[in-house]
């Protein structure tokens, strides 16, 4: 008996054992609260915490934490997409009258940061104001995605918790941009120039204090409207101008979240290999390198020589010695793996530019001579850009790369106070530069950097037909063709050499291995809300 | 007796320099304002194109609106003239990034930068009077030699660089460095030292090295004199020789140069601040500039070229506390 109980007694341990050994994992895993997150920060944000007056990521990442959307991509998902949208304020949505009706159901007992009451009122209010509604009743400074909600015919609050956007053609893509991290919902009773100062969200974050040049604060929101959410007692945005502090601070473990697209890739494997605690993951930003030809003025409105640019511009070249590898080519959306709209490698390699380099360069001589350029008549250009790196460097690549093909450019460093008046006016012949985008989405993309009249379409090319194409697939309701002909299209954007794409820039985004739920999209501007970040100290 | 009866005139004169030095300095503020105002009004693009561009975009008819808001549209001279009332009236205007008092924004500013300076200027004058003087005392030996390379490399080594070394060996060596936002004395004292001795000492050293060789060179220069010969001559100490005769003597340079360089360090701190993130008047400074927010930027300079003066004004002052001869009435 006494042997049956020693052999009970063992069994016994040994099951707590293995119990406790499969347990611990997932114990670990469990969600801990509390806790206050350092974050790294480029600058003060432009414009405070006014989302939708501006267009830099220095803005969305310390905003966003403080604001809610409709609707949102979900934040521990790495891809984006219609799939992993969920809802934020919206509890839930409804399409109707074949995609012509987006019917939001909003969550209830939603209070903002003051304590007033969130309604459907404060919906119609901001999205009246971003798509200057002639009946909005403010108006933002700077509206910089008045387009991406043209094709909005009405907003009607009918109840408190009831929202309808009636739109005057189906479109499908306007949940994936009221996704995407610039689509706030402001507060209508907060005049819209306090954003620029301090934050009324519904967010799960409140701002603290925001000292300028030393840091911004936020503490939790105990009213937030997720239950059991935000995990951490709060967040200190950091903003850090030099690179080489900002990095060692993240090493020292003064920061523990580095700030996206602040990072490249030697300098983040620099900081992993020296403190091996803190995690690397790479992710895409969203954000391309592309070549402007103002396609308005000689010689760029010869397709046959924007053609040939696009032809002599090595685009894996471009990946090496700009990013030391730290990018990928693609067309006008972003490639995959980590985008779902880019072209397949096939297509890709069919492409101008896109090919093998001393092929492309010798098309490209081919076609330069066609235009009647040649050794005894160089073309001869003047390229512009902004005097910051990022842009030089892309800058410094690019010349060389002509001037195998004869081309003789010279570069104007411009700054960057000059540089969207310069553009806009349509000032310059070519010009190397950067363009992010919020979401993965060809509406997103198409309206506005290609379309006739968009203030940010900078090279002017307006095509009526490809105009056509954007609209059709912007209303096809059948994934798989709409799919197809935004492929179409991103083709025939390279082939005009509408404003060909150099690369994709890659994220290397750092975290302290104590920071869990933070996960990287393939967009920059829509991961920053923080609610379901914790920290396993 | 005979001193009281020269006082009253000695004090006349003294108060009559500085009113004429104070009245100069208005002048120059003067010249000052009409200086910075139209350059950066020369610079290409204003604050609402830097605005327009984290948008990503320009439209011609907000602009107008927002220059309207901000009342850059206004001709220049009538907001020079409004700029001149403003600080007549303690009104620094508002600042056009921050939507702010431009004084709310530069207040926090001023104790940053001046303690950093101070703090370097003790750290110069402490490492370079006494180099210079052993330098000058033991010239041509080997000690004279080391010391000379020492504030050669002080010189040749840029502040910003000598931060970022201490910067990067802190942070390779000891996985640490000092906090990234700013620690007030009252919060934390002893990191707060920490926090500011780092920068000072970078920027320290470089002042430093020019202290020791003004010093070393104007100590050398009195030390040939026939006084300092018939100290020696009498049988003085040494370093009575030194310190009292000497040195009180070569010190009118060092002062110059150590006003100077208290001077420069207001403004000329950009690249320090910037790299130990401190929030300073110089880093605040470059940041408004690209923003072009005038009301920051001019009230800046008018702070830095009024501490320019002022520190000019007392390092005059001193001088006729170390040299008798100087008469301020002259």
């Amino acid at each position: 008996m006494a042997r049956f109980r020693s052999l009970a007694l063992v069994a016994g341990l040994a099951l707590l054992g293995v119990a406790a050994v499969t347990l611990v994992p997932a114990i670990g895993q469990a969600p801990k609260y509390g806790g206050m997150l350092n974050v790294m920060q480029r600058e003060d944000p432009p414009q405070g915490f006014s989302i939708h007056e501006t267009s830099t990521i220095s803005t969305v990442w310390p905003g966003m934490p403080c604001l809610s959307n409709l609707v949102i991509f979900d934040p521990l998902k790495k891809q984006e997409s219609m799939d992993t949208i969920i809802g934020e304020l919206a509890e839930k949505w409804s399409w109707q009258d074949n995609y012509r009706n987006l019917v939001f159901f909003l969550r209830k007992g939603v209070k903002w940061h003051d304590g007033q009451p969130f309604t459907s009122k404060d919906v119609k209010y901001t999205f009246d104001m971003v798509r200057e509604a002639k009946e909005a009743p403010a108006k933002l400074r700077i509206n910089p995605r008045k387009d991406w909600y043209s094709n909005v015919d009405n907003i009607e609050a009918p109840e408190p918790h009831t929202v309808v956007f009636h739109l005057k053609r189906p479109q499908p893509s306007l949940l994936m941009m009221l996704a995407s991290g610039y689509s706030p919902v402001y507060a209508a009773h907060v005049p819209v120039a306090n954003y620029r100062t301090g934050c009324i969200g519904t967010g799960p974050f409140k701002l603290k204090e925001w000292k300028r040049g030393e840091y911004i604060d936020f503490v939790k929101n105990t009213d937030y409207f997720v239950k059991g959410r935000p995990y951490l007692d709060g967040m200190r945005y950091v903003p850090i101008k030099d690179r080489a502090t900002k990095f060692a601070a993240m090493q020292a473990g003064r920061l523990d979240v580095s700030f996206p697209g602040d990072e490249s890739r030697t300098i983040a494997e620099q900081v992993t290999k020296a403190e091996p605690r803190i995690k690397l993951t790479i992710a895409a930003q969203n954000v391309n390198d592309n070549m402007l030809l103002n396609v308005t003025k000689p010689p760029f409105d010869n397709v046959k020589v924007r053609r040939a640019i696009s032809l002599a511009i090595d685009r894996r070249g471009a990946v090496q010695a700009v990013h030391q590898g730290g990018g990928i080519v693609g067309a006008s959306l972003a490639p995959r793996p980590h985008g779902v709209w880019g072209l397949l490698e096939k297509d890709l390699a069919q492409l101008p530019g896109y090919g093998k380099a001393q092929e492309d360069k010798a098309k490209a001589k081919k076609l330069l001579a066609e235009a009647g350029f040649g050794p005894s008549n160089p073309l001869r250009i003047e390229m512009v850009t902004r005097a910051i790196p990022i842009y030089l460097d892309l800058s410094s690549f690019i010349i060389p790369e002509l001037k195998q093909v004869g081309v003789e450019a010279t570069l104007r460093q411009i700054e960057t106070a000059q540089w969207h008046p310069l553009v806009t006016r349509r000032e310059y012949q070519a010009g190397p530069n950067l363009t992010g985008i919020g979401p993965d989405d060809p509406d997103a993309n198409f309206y506005e950097n290609y379309a006739c009249g968009s203030p940010r379409n900078y090279t002017y090319y307006c095509d009526e037909q490809v105009m056509k194409l954007i609209d059709q697939q912007s209303q096809e309701l059948d994934p798989k063709k709409r799919l197809q002909m935004v492929m179409n299209i991103q083709k025939k954007l390279e082939e005009d050499a509408a404003r060909p794409m150099i690369d994709w820039r890659l994220l290397y985004n750092l975290q302290w291995n104590y920071v869990r739920n933070l996960v990287p999209h393939q967009s920059i501007y829509n991961w920053g809300r923080m609610q379901e970040v914790w920290l396993d100290k | 007796m005979r001193s009281s009866r020269r006082s009253p005139p000695k004090e006349a004169a003294t108060r009559t320099y500085v009113a004429r030095r104070l009245a100069i300095a208005a002048l120059t503020l003067l010249g000052m304002s009409v200086i910075i105002f139209v350059l950066l009004r020369l610079a290409p693009g204003n604050m609402v194109d830097i605005l327009f561009s984290t948008g990503g975009y320009v439209s011609e008819s907000d602009k107008q609106s927002i220059m309207k808001e901000l009342g850059i549209d206004r001709p220049v001279w009538i907001q020079y003239v409004d700029w001149l009332r403003e600080i007549l009236t303690g009104n620094l205007g508002k600042s056009y990034r921050y939507d702010l008092p431009a004084w709310e924004i530069i207040k926090p500013l001023l104790p940053v930068t001046i303690e950093l300076a101070i703090l370097s200027t003790i750290i110069a004058v402490l490492l370079g009077v006494p180099t210079g003087v052993i330098s000058a005392v033991r010239q041509d030996t080997t000690l004279d030699y080391a010391l000379r390379v020492f504030s050669l490399a002080g010189l040749s080594m840029p502040s910003f660089w000598l931060g970022m070394v201490i910067i990067l060996v802190l942070v390779g060596w000891l996985g640490w460095i000092p906090p990234m936002t700013y620690v007030s004395p009252t919060e934390n004292l002893k990191i707060h030292l920490v926090q500011f001795l780092l920068p000072a000492l970078a920027v320290g050293y470089r002042s430093s090295a020019l202290i020791t060789r003004i010093t070393r060179s104007a100590l050398l220069e009195v030390m040939r004199e026939d006084y300092i010969r018939t100290a020696w001559a009498k049988g003085q100490s040494g370093w009575i020789v030194i310190w009292r005769h000497a040195l009180k003597n070569a010190m009118l340079p060092v002062i110059t140069v150590i006003g100077i360089e208290f001077a420069f360090l207001i403004g000329g701190l950009v690249v320090t601040e910037t790299v130990f993130n401190l929030p300073g008047v110089a880093r605040f400074l470059v940041e408004a500039v690209l923003w072009r927010d005038y009301p920051v930027v001019q009230n800046l300079v008018m702070f830095i070229a009024i501490v320019v003066i002022l520190s000019n004004l007392f390092v005059d002052m001193l001088y006729g506390w170390l040299d008798p001869r100087v008469r301020y009435g002259d």
